[in-house]
Protein backbone atom coordinates (compact mmCIF):
# COMPACT_ATOMS: atom_id res chain seq x y z
CA UNK A 1 0.00 0.00 0.00
CA UNK A 2 2.63 2.40 1.12
CA UNK A 3 4.73 1.25 -1.88
CA UNK A 4 1.65 2.03 -4.37
CA UNK A 5 1.39 5.86 -2.58
CA UNK A 6 4.89 6.48 -2.83
CA UNK A 7 4.72 5.31 -7.06
CA UNK A 8 1.32 7.51 -7.23
CA UNK A 9 3.33 10.62 -5.53
CA UNK A 10 6.75 10.29 -7.87
CA UNK A 11 4.36 10.37 -10.55
CA UNK A 12 2.60 13.55 -9.26
CA UNK A 13 5.59 15.55 -8.48
CA UNK A 14 7.10 14.50 -11.47
CA UNK A 15 4.53 16.04 -13.45
CA UNK A 16 4.17 19.24 -11.54
CA UNK A 17 7.93 19.66 -12.19
CA UNK A 18 7.03 19.32 -15.88
CA UNK A 19 4.12 21.16 -16.08
CA UNK A 20 6.10 23.89 -14.18
CA UNK A 21 8.76 23.88 -16.34
CA UNK A 22 6.31 24.88 -19.15
CA UNK A 23 5.63 27.94 -17.79
CA UNK A 24 9.07 29.61 -18.31
CA UNK A 25 9.88 27.73 -21.44
CA UNK A 26 6.31 29.76 -22.53
CA UNK A 27 7.49 32.61 -21.42
CA UNK A 28 10.91 32.15 -22.73
CA UNK A 29 9.44 31.78 -26.03
CA UNK A 30 7.10 34.65 -25.36
CA UNK A 31 9.97 36.87 -24.63
CA UNK A 32 12.00 35.94 -27.89
CA UNK A 33 8.78 37.01 -29.86
CA UNK A 34 8.28 40.02 -28.32
CA UNK A 35 11.92 40.98 -29.05
CA UNK A 36 11.32 40.43 -32.32
CA UNK A 37 10.34 44.37 -32.17
CA UNK A 38 13.78 45.35 -31.30
CA UNK A 39 15.20 44.55 -35.19
CA UNK A 40 18.37 46.91 -34.90
CA UNK A 41 19.40 44.92 -32.28
CA UNK A 42 18.78 41.63 -33.43
CA UNK A 43 19.33 42.19 -36.62
CA UNK A 44 23.22 42.87 -36.75
CA UNK A 45 23.79 39.74 -34.88
CA UNK A 46 21.84 37.64 -37.34
CA UNK A 47 24.21 37.15 -39.90
CA UNK A 48 27.09 36.25 -37.98
CA UNK A 49 25.14 33.74 -36.55
CA UNK A 50 23.74 32.30 -39.78
CA UNK A 51 27.63 31.56 -40.88
CA UNK A 52 28.26 29.98 -37.63
CA UNK A 53 25.64 28.03 -37.63
CA UNK A 54 25.07 27.32 -40.92
CA UNK A 55 28.08 27.68 -43.34
CA UNK A 56 30.21 26.48 -40.55
CA UNK A 57 27.31 23.45 -40.23
CA UNK A 58 28.08 22.54 -44.02
CA UNK A 59 30.98 20.31 -43.67
CA UNK A 60 29.05 18.15 -41.42
CA UNK A 61 25.78 18.11 -42.69
CA UNK A 62 27.41 17.21 -45.91
CA UNK A 63 29.76 14.08 -44.54
CA UNK A 64 26.44 12.72 -42.91
CA UNK A 65 24.75 13.18 -46.40
CA UNK A 66 27.32 11.40 -48.11
CA UNK A 67 27.16 8.26 -46.17
CA UNK A 68 23.50 8.25 -46.07
CA UNK A 69 23.16 8.71 -49.49
CA UNK A 70 25.55 5.75 -49.97
CA UNK A 71 23.82 3.82 -47.25
CA UNK A 72 20.29 3.97 -48.92
CA UNK A 73 21.12 2.74 -52.24
CA UNK A 74 22.84 -0.13 -50.52
CA UNK A 75 19.89 -1.00 -48.62
CA UNK A 76 17.75 -0.38 -51.26
CA UNK A 77 18.96 -2.46 -53.48
CA UNK A 78 19.38 -5.84 -51.36
CA UNK A 79 16.54 -4.84 -50.28
CA UNK A 80 14.73 -5.03 -54.19
CA UNK A 81 16.67 -7.48 -55.70
CA UNK A 82 14.79 -9.92 -57.30
CA UNK A 83 11.47 -8.95 -56.08
CA UNK A 84 11.89 -4.84 -57.85
CA UNK A 85 12.86 -3.32 -60.45
CA UNK A 86 16.25 -2.03 -59.13
CA UNK A 87 15.44 1.36 -60.37
CA UNK A 88 13.08 2.00 -57.87
CA UNK A 89 16.84 2.36 -55.88
CA UNK A 90 16.76 6.23 -56.99
CA UNK A 91 12.43 6.09 -55.75
CA UNK A 92 13.88 5.33 -52.28
CA UNK A 93 16.52 7.39 -51.93
CA UNK A 94 14.96 10.00 -53.37
CA UNK A 95 11.72 9.88 -51.21
CA UNK A 96 13.86 9.04 -48.02
CA UNK A 97 16.55 11.88 -48.01
CA UNK A 98 14.17 14.46 -48.68
CA UNK A 99 10.88 13.47 -46.51
CA UNK A 100 13.00 12.18 -43.32
CA UNK A 101 16.84 11.48 -43.35
CA UNK A 102 18.20 14.69 -45.10
CA UNK A 103 16.20 16.64 -42.20
CA UNK A 104 16.49 14.44 -39.17
CA UNK A 105 20.19 13.23 -39.43
CA UNK A 106 20.85 16.59 -40.24
CA UNK A 107 18.67 18.10 -37.50
CA UNK A 108 20.14 15.56 -34.66
CA UNK A 109 24.11 16.49 -35.76
CA UNK A 110 23.40 20.42 -35.60
CA UNK A 111 21.69 19.74 -32.10
CA UNK A 112 25.11 18.36 -31.10
CA UNK A 113 26.91 20.77 -32.60
CA UNK A 114 25.05 23.85 -32.95
CA UNK A 115 23.01 23.54 -29.62
CA UNK A 116 25.26 22.57 -27.66
CA UNK A 117 27.52 25.15 -28.88
CA UNK A 118 24.90 28.32 -27.65
CA UNK A 119 24.51 26.72 -24.74
CA UNK A 120 27.87 26.43 -24.19
CA UNK A 121 28.54 29.74 -25.14
CA UNK A 122 25.72 31.34 -23.01
CA UNK A 123 25.96 29.70 -20.34
CA UNK A 124 29.65 30.60 -19.50
CA UNK A 125 28.36 34.19 -20.37
CA UNK A 126 25.73 33.58 -17.94
CA UNK A 127 28.29 32.04 -15.01
CA UNK A 128 30.81 35.29 -15.80
CA UNK A 129 27.76 37.80 -15.62
CA UNK A 130 28.53 38.95 -18.99
CA UNK A 131 24.54 38.77 -19.45
CA UNK A 132 24.37 40.75 -16.24
CA UNK A 133 26.70 43.06 -18.03
CA UNK A 134 24.45 43.23 -21.17
CA UNK A 135 21.40 44.16 -19.37
CA UNK A 136 23.34 46.87 -17.01
CA UNK A 137 24.61 48.31 -20.40
CA UNK A 138 20.53 48.60 -21.46
CA UNK A 139 20.44 45.47 -23.86
CA UNK A 140 17.99 43.32 -23.95
CA UNK A 141 19.75 39.33 -23.57
CA UNK A 142 17.00 38.03 -25.32
CA UNK A 143 16.74 40.16 -28.32
CA UNK A 144 20.67 40.84 -28.47
CA UNK A 145 21.93 36.71 -27.74
CA UNK A 146 18.78 34.56 -28.10
CA UNK A 147 17.00 36.46 -31.51
CA UNK A 148 20.04 36.04 -33.72
CA UNK A 149 20.10 32.73 -33.43
CA UNK A 150 16.87 31.74 -33.59
CA UNK A 151 16.67 33.59 -36.88
CA UNK A 152 19.91 31.88 -37.99
CA UNK A 153 18.85 28.50 -37.36
CA UNK A 154 15.45 28.99 -39.19
CA UNK A 155 17.01 30.36 -41.89
CA UNK A 156 20.27 28.03 -41.99
CA UNK A 157 19.22 24.77 -41.30
CA UNK A 158 16.93 24.76 -44.34
CA UNK A 159 19.72 25.73 -46.27
CA UNK A 160 21.96 23.02 -44.56
CA UNK A 161 19.37 20.37 -44.79
CA UNK A 162 18.45 21.40 -48.89
CA UNK A 163 22.62 21.02 -49.23
CA UNK A 164 22.30 17.98 -47.64
CA UNK A 165 19.41 16.32 -49.83
CA UNK A 166 21.45 16.74 -52.66
CA UNK A 167 24.67 15.63 -51.96
CA UNK A 168 22.83 12.52 -50.71
CA UNK A 169 20.87 11.97 -53.77
CA UNK A 170 24.22 12.48 -55.93
CA UNK A 171 25.95 9.81 -53.28
CA UNK A 172 22.62 7.74 -54.12
CA UNK A 173 22.73 7.98 -57.50
CA UNK A 174 26.87 7.43 -57.78
CA UNK A 175 26.86 4.48 -55.32
CA UNK A 176 24.01 2.86 -57.86
CA UNK A 177 25.68 3.61 -61.12
CA UNK A 178 28.77 2.90 -59.67
CA UNK A 179 27.87 -0.45 -57.29
CA UNK A 180 24.89 -1.61 -58.13
CA UNK A 181 25.89 -1.59 -62.57
CA UNK A 182 22.53 0.43 -62.35
CA UNK A 183 22.69 3.28 -65.20
CA UNK A 184 22.26 6.95 -64.39
CA UNK A 185 18.86 7.08 -66.63
CA UNK A 186 17.43 4.37 -64.44
CA UNK A 187 18.15 6.01 -61.33
CA UNK A 188 17.04 9.15 -62.72
CA UNK A 189 13.54 7.25 -63.80
CA UNK A 190 12.92 5.73 -59.89
CA UNK A 191 13.43 9.45 -59.10
CA UNK A 192 11.22 10.73 -61.40
CA UNK A 193 8.42 8.07 -61.20
CA UNK A 194 7.20 9.51 -57.41
CA UNK A 195 8.80 12.90 -57.10
CA UNK A 196 6.83 15.62 -55.77
CA UNK A 197 7.83 19.40 -55.13
CA UNK A 198 6.00 18.79 -52.10
CA UNK A 199 8.73 16.42 -50.74
CA UNK A 200 11.43 18.85 -50.74
CA UNK A 201 8.83 21.61 -49.76
CA UNK A 202 7.90 19.31 -46.55
CA UNK A 203 11.96 18.57 -45.76
CA UNK A 204 12.69 22.05 -45.54
CA UNK A 205 9.77 23.42 -43.82
CA UNK A 206 10.31 20.56 -41.06
CA UNK A 207 13.95 21.25 -40.69
CA UNK A 208 13.37 25.31 -40.18
CA UNK A 209 11.03 23.82 -37.22
CA UNK A 210 14.14 21.65 -35.93
CA UNK A 211 16.17 24.77 -36.00
CA UNK A 212 13.73 27.16 -33.92
CA UNK A 213 13.87 24.14 -31.54
CA UNK A 214 17.83 23.44 -31.56
CA UNK A 215 18.51 26.95 -31.14
CA UNK A 216 15.76 27.81 -28.63
CA UNK A 217 16.54 24.82 -26.80
CA UNK A 218 19.83 26.01 -26.62
CA UNK A 219 19.56 29.80 -25.74
CA UNK A 220 17.33 28.53 -22.53
CA UNK A 221 19.60 25.68 -21.37
CA UNK A 222 22.44 28.05 -21.76
CA UNK A 223 20.42 31.22 -20.36
CA UNK A 224 19.60 29.32 -17.32
CA UNK A 225 23.12 27.69 -16.80
CA UNK A 226 24.76 27.84 -13.27
CA UNK A 227 27.12 27.06 -11.50
CA UNK A 228 30.48 27.11 -12.94
CA UNK A 229 31.83 24.84 -15.86
CA UNK A 230 30.08 22.02 -14.56
CA UNK A 231 26.52 23.95 -14.59
CA UNK A 232 27.64 25.02 -18.50
CA UNK A 233 28.53 21.60 -18.91
CA UNK A 234 25.16 20.50 -17.76
CA UNK A 235 23.54 23.21 -19.96
CA UNK A 236 25.26 21.63 -23.04
CA UNK A 237 23.95 18.15 -22.36
CA UNK A 238 20.72 19.18 -21.57
CA UNK A 239 20.78 21.03 -24.65
CA UNK A 240 21.72 18.32 -26.95
CA UNK A 241 19.17 15.67 -25.22
CA UNK A 242 16.26 17.99 -24.73
CA UNK A 243 16.96 19.30 -29.00
CA UNK A 244 16.81 15.69 -30.14
CA UNK A 245 13.37 15.00 -28.55
CA UNK A 246 12.34 18.49 -29.66
CA UNK A 247 13.69 16.99 -33.14
CA UNK A 248 12.06 13.59 -32.99
CA UNK A 249 8.18 14.73 -31.26
CA UNK A 250 8.28 17.63 -34.38
CA UNK A 251 9.19 15.07 -36.63
CA UNK A 252 6.18 13.05 -35.69
CA UNK A 253 3.76 16.12 -35.50
CA UNK A 254 4.48 16.85 -38.79
CA UNK A 255 4.23 13.42 -40.71
CA UNK A 256 0.65 13.45 -38.64
CA UNK A 257 -0.26 16.61 -39.36
CA UNK A 258 0.98 16.98 -42.65
CA UNK A 259 1.43 13.99 -44.39
CA UNK A 260 -1.32 11.91 -43.16
CA UNK A 261 -4.26 11.55 -45.48
CA UNK A 262 -2.30 13.04 -48.59
CA UNK A 263 -1.34 11.43 -51.55
CA UNK A 264 2.09 9.71 -52.49
CA UNK A 265 1.95 9.57 -56.09
CA UNK A 266 1.66 12.67 -58.45
CA UNK B 1 34.55 40.81 -41.25
CA UNK B 2 31.19 41.07 -41.20
CA UNK B 3 31.23 41.77 -45.03
CA UNK B 4 32.88 38.62 -45.22
CA UNK B 5 30.35 36.70 -43.21
CA UNK B 6 27.58 38.54 -45.62
CA UNK B 7 29.53 37.24 -48.64
CA UNK B 8 29.53 33.86 -47.31
CA UNK B 9 26.34 33.37 -45.99
CA UNK B 10 25.18 34.90 -48.69
CA UNK B 11 26.38 33.06 -51.50
CA UNK B 12 25.85 29.39 -49.38
CA UNK B 13 22.24 30.48 -49.81
CA UNK B 14 22.20 30.95 -53.65
CA UNK B 15 23.86 28.40 -54.18
CA UNK B 16 22.02 26.30 -52.24
CA UNK B 17 18.39 27.62 -53.40
CA UNK B 18 19.78 27.75 -56.57
CA UNK B 19 20.85 24.04 -56.96
CA UNK B 20 17.72 22.98 -55.03
CA UNK B 21 15.41 24.85 -57.65
CA UNK B 22 17.77 23.40 -60.79
CA UNK B 23 17.85 20.02 -59.68
CA UNK B 24 13.84 19.78 -58.83
CA UNK B 25 12.98 21.64 -62.14
CA UNK B 26 15.79 18.38 -63.90
CA UNK B 27 13.96 16.18 -61.90
CA UNK B 28 10.22 17.23 -63.15
CA UNK B 29 11.41 17.80 -66.64
CA UNK B 30 10.29 21.68 -65.80
CA UNK B 31 10.00 23.29 -69.58
CA UNK B 32 11.77 26.30 -68.35
CA UNK B 33 12.23 27.97 -71.84
CA UNK B 34 8.99 27.24 -73.04
CA UNK B 35 10.24 25.13 -76.33
CA UNK B 36 7.97 22.10 -75.76
CA UNK B 37 4.11 21.85 -77.71
CA UNK B 38 1.13 21.44 -75.98
CA UNK B 39 -1.66 18.52 -77.47
CA UNK B 40 -4.58 17.96 -75.69
CA UNK B 41 -6.12 15.29 -76.06
CA UNK B 42 -10.28 13.68 -75.15
CA UNK B 43 -10.92 10.88 -72.95
CA UNK B 44 -14.34 9.77 -71.00
CA UNK B 45 -11.76 8.69 -68.37
CA UNK B 46 -8.40 8.80 -67.67
CA UNK B 47 -8.14 5.86 -65.33
CA UNK B 48 -4.81 6.22 -62.48
CA UNK B 49 -3.28 8.73 -65.00
CA UNK B 50 -2.06 11.77 -62.87
CA UNK B 51 0.35 14.51 -64.08
CA UNK B 52 4.16 13.90 -64.71
CA UNK B 53 3.09 10.61 -66.45
CA UNK B 54 5.23 10.11 -69.64
CA UNK B 55 3.76 10.09 -73.47
CA UNK B 56 5.45 7.54 -75.77
CA UNK B 57 5.44 7.61 -79.39
CA UNK B 58 6.29 4.70 -81.18
CA UNK B 59 8.17 3.71 -78.06
CA UNK B 60 9.92 6.65 -77.20
CA UNK B 61 9.35 8.57 -74.29
CA UNK B 62 8.36 12.31 -76.32
CA UNK B 63 6.60 14.22 -73.22
CA UNK B 64 5.11 14.54 -69.97
CA UNK B 65 1.07 15.06 -69.25
CA UNK B 66 1.50 18.27 -68.08
CA UNK B 67 -2.50 18.75 -66.80
CA UNK B 68 -5.59 17.03 -66.38
CA UNK B 69 -8.97 18.73 -66.30
CA UNK B 70 -12.60 17.67 -66.11
CA UNK B 71 -14.31 19.18 -69.40
CA UNK B 72 -18.22 19.56 -69.80
CA UNK B 73 -20.48 17.13 -71.07
CA UNK B 74 -18.61 14.58 -69.12
CA UNK B 75 -15.00 14.58 -70.51
CA UNK B 76 -11.54 14.58 -69.49
CA UNK B 77 -9.39 17.23 -70.85
CA UNK B 78 -5.57 15.41 -70.86
CA UNK B 79 -3.00 18.05 -71.64
CA UNK B 80 0.64 17.07 -73.03
CA UNK B 81 3.94 18.98 -73.30
CA UNK B 82 5.73 17.12 -75.86
CA UNK B 83 9.35 17.35 -77.00
CA UNK B 84 9.16 19.99 -80.43
CA UNK B 85 11.11 16.89 -82.49
CA UNK B 86 8.62 14.37 -81.67
CA UNK B 87 6.45 14.06 -84.51
CA UNK B 88 2.83 12.88 -83.98
CA UNK B 89 1.51 10.14 -86.48
CA UNK B 90 -1.41 10.78 -88.93
CA UNK B 91 -5.15 10.21 -87.30
CA UNK B 92 -3.29 10.43 -83.54
CA UNK B 93 -5.23 8.77 -81.29
CA UNK B 94 -3.94 8.72 -77.46
CA UNK B 95 -4.45 5.25 -75.19
CA UNK B 96 -3.88 5.46 -71.76
CA UNK B 97 -2.69 2.33 -69.87
CA UNK B 98 -0.69 1.04 -67.34
CA UNK B 99 3.21 0.74 -67.82
CA UNK B 100 4.21 -1.64 -64.92
CA UNK B 101 2.98 -3.54 -62.67
CA UNK B 102 3.45 -0.75 -59.70
CA UNK B 103 0.67 1.48 -60.29
CA UNK B 104 2.28 4.07 -62.92
CA UNK B 105 0.23 4.88 -66.39
CA UNK B 106 1.33 6.30 -69.57
CA UNK B 107 -0.09 7.97 -72.17
CA UNK B 108 0.75 6.23 -75.80
CA UNK B 109 0.22 7.55 -78.90
CA UNK B 110 -0.73 5.71 -82.03
CA UNK B 111 -2.43 5.88 -85.36
CA UNK B 112 -5.83 5.14 -85.28
CA UNK B 113 -5.41 2.42 -87.36
CA UNK B 114 -3.01 0.88 -85.29
CA UNK B 115 -5.29 0.26 -82.71
CA UNK B 116 -6.10 -3.04 -81.45
CA UNK B 117 -9.15 -4.77 -82.53
CA UNK B 118 -11.23 -4.14 -79.69
CA UNK B 119 -14.65 -2.99 -80.31
CA UNK B 120 -15.43 -1.42 -77.42
CA UNK B 121 -11.92 0.58 -77.65
CA UNK B 122 -12.48 1.51 -81.62
CA UNK B 123 -16.12 2.69 -79.70
CA UNK B 124 -14.18 4.88 -77.20
CA UNK B 125 -12.34 6.78 -79.47
CA UNK B 126 -14.75 7.06 -82.17
CA UNK B 127 -17.38 8.70 -79.25
CA UNK B 128 -14.06 10.97 -78.60
CA UNK B 129 -13.33 12.28 -81.98
CA UNK B 130 -16.53 14.51 -82.26
CA UNK B 131 -14.02 17.61 -80.88
CA UNK B 132 -11.32 18.76 -83.74
CA UNK B 133 -9.47 20.64 -80.96
CA UNK B 134 -8.18 17.75 -78.76
CA UNK B 135 -6.61 13.83 -80.04
CA UNK B 136 -9.46 11.29 -79.62
CA UNK B 137 -8.38 9.44 -76.52
CA UNK B 138 -9.35 5.95 -74.45
CA UNK B 139 -7.59 4.29 -71.82
CA UNK B 140 -7.37 0.56 -71.32
CA UNK B 141 -8.15 -1.50 -68.43
CA UNK B 142 -5.33 -1.24 -65.84
CA UNK B 143 -4.20 -4.50 -64.21
CA UNK B 144 -6.41 -3.48 -60.49
CA UNK B 145 -9.37 -3.75 -63.25
CA UNK B 146 -8.76 -7.26 -64.84
CA UNK B 147 -8.22 -7.98 -61.08
CA UNK B 148 -10.84 -7.51 -59.72
CA UNK B 149 -12.55 -9.34 -62.59
CA UNK B 150 -10.48 -11.95 -62.40
CA UNK B 151 -11.37 -11.49 -58.18
CA UNK B 152 -15.07 -11.81 -59.20
CA UNK B 153 -14.66 -14.79 -61.37
CA UNK B 154 -12.60 -16.35 -58.95
CA UNK B 155 -14.90 -15.47 -56.19
CA UNK B 156 -18.12 -17.00 -58.67
CA UNK B 157 -15.93 -20.40 -59.04
CA UNK B 158 -15.85 -20.96 -54.97
CA UNK B 159 -19.53 -19.83 -54.82
CA UNK B 160 -19.93 -22.76 -56.90
CA UNK B 161 -17.28 -24.95 -55.22
CA UNK B 162 -18.80 -24.08 -51.61
CA UNK B 163 -22.59 -24.69 -53.60
CA UNK B 164 -20.77 -28.18 -54.32
CA UNK B 165 -19.23 -28.41 -51.11
CA UNK B 166 -23.22 -28.26 -49.65
CA UNK B 167 -23.97 -30.68 -51.94
CA UNK B 168 -21.37 -33.34 -51.48
CA UNK B 169 -21.75 -33.55 -47.89
CA UNK B 170 -20.44 -36.50 -45.74
CA UNK B 171 -23.33 -38.57 -46.05
CA UNK B 172 -22.86 -38.60 -50.17
CA UNK B 173 -19.23 -39.05 -50.50
CA UNK B 174 -20.19 -41.99 -47.50
CA UNK B 175 -22.85 -43.30 -50.61
CA UNK B 176 -20.13 -42.75 -53.34
CA UNK B 177 -17.69 -44.54 -51.16
CA UNK B 178 -20.12 -47.36 -51.02
CA UNK B 179 -21.54 -47.29 -54.56
CA UNK B 180 -17.82 -47.33 -55.47
CA UNK B 181 -17.22 -50.21 -53.44
CA UNK B 182 -20.42 -52.05 -54.77
CA UNK B 183 -19.06 -51.36 -58.31
CA UNK B 184 -16.22 -53.22 -57.28
CA UNK B 185 -17.51 -56.57 -55.46
CA UNK B 186 -20.08 -56.49 -58.54
CA UNK B 187 -17.45 -56.12 -61.26
CA UNK B 188 -15.57 -58.75 -59.27
CA UNK B 189 -18.00 -61.11 -59.26
CA UNK B 190 -18.65 -60.61 -62.97
CA UNK B 191 -15.49 -61.43 -63.71
CA UNK B 192 -15.75 -64.23 -61.06
CA UNK B 193 -19.09 -65.61 -62.97
CA UNK B 194 -17.00 -65.22 -66.60
CA UNK B 195 -14.30 -66.97 -65.12
CA UNK B 196 -16.59 -70.02 -64.24
CA UNK B 197 -18.31 -69.67 -67.67
CA UNK B 198 -15.21 -69.64 -69.52
CA UNK B 199 -14.36 -72.76 -67.74
CA UNK B 200 -17.65 -74.89 -68.55
CA UNK B 201 -17.27 -73.72 -72.14
CA UNK B 202 -13.90 -75.10 -72.22
CA UNK B 203 -15.79 -78.55 -70.86
CA UNK B 204 -18.70 -78.12 -72.94
CA UNK B 205 -16.52 -78.05 -76.11
CA UNK B 206 -14.31 -80.26 -74.70
CA UNK B 207 -16.91 -82.82 -74.37
CA UNK B 208 -18.40 -81.68 -77.85
CA UNK B 209 -14.96 -82.32 -79.16
CA UNK B 210 -15.71 -85.71 -77.52
CA UNK B 211 -19.06 -86.40 -79.18
CA UNK B 212 -18.09 -85.08 -82.64
CA UNK B 213 -14.71 -87.49 -82.29
CA UNK B 214 -18.09 -90.12 -81.12
CA UNK B 215 -19.58 -89.26 -83.88
CA UNK B 216 -17.48 -89.36 -86.37
CA UNK B 217 -16.43 -92.85 -85.25
CA UNK B 218 -20.09 -93.81 -85.65
CA UNK B 219 -19.87 -92.22 -88.72
CA UNK B 220 -17.42 -94.29 -90.23
CA UNK B 221 -18.75 -97.76 -88.38
CA UNK B 222 -21.91 -96.76 -90.24
CA UNK B 223 -19.92 -96.38 -93.28
CA UNK B 224 -17.92 -99.89 -92.92
CA UNK B 225 -22.05 -101.45 -92.42
CA UNK B 226 -23.49 -99.82 -95.19
CA UNK B 227 -20.35 -100.58 -97.22
CA UNK B 228 -20.66 -104.27 -95.85
CA UNK B 229 -24.34 -104.04 -96.42
CA UNK B 230 -23.83 -103.17 -100.14
CA UNK B 231 -21.16 -105.97 -100.23
CA UNK B 232 -23.99 -107.78 -98.51
CA UNK B 233 -26.44 -106.91 -101.00
CA UNK B 234 -24.52 -107.55 -103.81
CA UNK B 235 -23.46 -111.02 -103.05
CA UNK B 236 -27.37 -112.07 -102.65
CA UNK B 237 -26.84 -113.14 -99.10
CA UNK B 238 -29.69 -111.01 -97.76
CA UNK B 239 -32.12 -112.47 -100.27
CA UNK B 240 -30.96 -116.16 -99.01
CA UNK B 241 -31.46 -114.34 -95.52
CA UNK B 242 -34.85 -113.36 -95.98
CA UNK B 243 -35.60 -116.95 -98.02
CA UNK B 244 -34.33 -118.55 -94.57
CA UNK B 245 -36.28 -116.58 -92.75
CA UNK B 246 -39.46 -117.03 -94.74
CA UNK B 247 -38.65 -120.53 -94.76
CA UNK B 248 -38.46 -120.68 -90.92
CA UNK B 249 -41.82 -119.02 -90.97
CA UNK B 250 -43.04 -121.98 -93.09
CA UNK B 251 -42.24 -124.45 -91.31
CA UNK B 252 -43.00 -122.91 -87.95
CA UNK B 253 -46.57 -122.45 -89.90
CA UNK B 254 -46.61 -126.40 -90.63
CA UNK B 255 -45.56 -126.93 -86.86
CA UNK B 256 -48.03 -124.83 -85.91
CA UNK B 257 -50.67 -126.77 -88.09
CA UNK B 258 -49.40 -129.83 -86.74
CA UNK B 259 -49.52 -128.76 -83.23
CA UNK B 260 -52.90 -128.16 -83.52
CA UNK B 261 -53.69 -131.18 -85.00
CA UNK B 262 -51.56 -132.97 -82.27
CA UNK B 263 -53.70 -130.88 -79.61
CA UNK B 264 -56.94 -132.15 -81.29
CA UNK B 265 -55.78 -135.80 -81.52
CA UNK B 266 -54.81 -135.16 -77.53
CA UNK B 267 -58.22 -133.85 -76.72
CA UNK B 268 -60.00 -136.58 -78.89
CA UNK B 269 -57.77 -138.88 -77.24
CA UNK B 270 -58.36 -137.57 -73.52
CA UNK B 271 -62.41 -137.45 -74.35
CA UNK B 272 -61.82 -141.17 -74.89
CA UNK B 273 -59.99 -142.51 -72.21
CA UNK B 274 -61.02 -140.21 -69.34
CA UNK B 275 -64.02 -139.81 -67.69
CA UNK B 276 -65.60 -136.35 -67.48
CA UNK B 277 -65.20 -134.27 -64.20
CA UNK B 278 -67.13 -131.80 -64.57
CA UNK B 279 -70.28 -133.07 -65.59
CA UNK B 280 -71.87 -136.74 -66.76
CA UNK B 281 -73.34 -135.14 -69.92
CA UNK B 282 -71.85 -135.24 -72.81
CA UNK B 283 -72.80 -131.75 -73.41
CA UNK B 284 -70.80 -131.14 -70.20
CA UNK B 285 -68.28 -133.64 -71.20
CA UNK B 286 -67.48 -131.41 -74.39
CA UNK B 287 -67.49 -128.25 -72.92
CA UNK B 288 -64.62 -129.62 -70.10
CA UNK B 289 -62.55 -130.66 -73.28
CA UNK B 290 -62.82 -127.82 -75.27
CA UNK B 291 -61.56 -125.53 -72.54
CA UNK B 292 -58.59 -127.39 -72.49
CA UNK B 293 -58.06 -127.26 -76.10
CA UNK B 294 -58.98 -123.64 -75.91
CA UNK B 295 -55.84 -122.98 -73.44
CA UNK B 296 -53.91 -125.23 -75.72
CA UNK B 297 -54.79 -124.02 -79.06
CA UNK B 298 -54.14 -120.01 -77.05
CA UNK B 299 -50.47 -121.21 -75.92
CA UNK B 300 -50.00 -122.57 -79.49
CA UNK B 301 -51.17 -119.15 -81.71
CA UNK B 302 -48.83 -116.96 -78.74
CA UNK B 303 -45.89 -119.36 -79.96
CA UNK B 304 -47.18 -118.74 -83.52
CA UNK B 305 -46.88 -114.60 -83.21
CA UNK B 306 -44.07 -115.16 -81.23
CA UNK B 307 -42.59 -117.28 -84.49
CA UNK B 308 -44.16 -114.64 -86.81
CA UNK B 309 -42.73 -111.92 -84.50
CA UNK B 310 -38.98 -113.37 -84.96
CA UNK B 311 -39.41 -113.99 -88.63
CA UNK B 312 -40.42 -110.25 -89.22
Amino acid sequence: MGIAVRAVESIGSKTLRALRATGPNARFVGDVLASGRDARTWLGQTMTQMRRLGVDSLPIAAFIALFTGIVLALLASYSFTGAVPLYFVGTLVEKTVTLELAPVLTGLALAGRVGANIAAELGTMRVTEQVDALETLGYDPVSFLVLPRVVAGVAMFPVVVGAAMLVAMVAGGTTSVLLLHLSSPEFLKGVRLFFQVFDVEYGLVKSASFGAAVTLAGSACGLRAGGGAVGVGRAATSTVVYSAICILVLDALWAVTWLLGREAAP
Amino acid sequence: MRRNNDALVGAVVVIVVVALVAAIAWVKQSDLGGTQRDVIAHFRDVGNTRVGNAVVIRGVVGGRIDAIELAPDGWVDVRMKLDPAARLPSEPVVLLSESSLFGDWQATIVERRSLPSDAALREAIDDASHDGRALPGASLPGIGKLTAVAGQIAGDVASVASRVGTAFDDSAARELRTSIRDVSELSSTLRRVARDHASDLDTLSGQLRVAVAALQRASRSVETTSGRIDSATNSDEARRLVQNFAASADELRHAGAQVRDLAERLRTTQARRSPPTCAPTRRSTSRCGSSDLRESRTRIRTFADACRGAHS
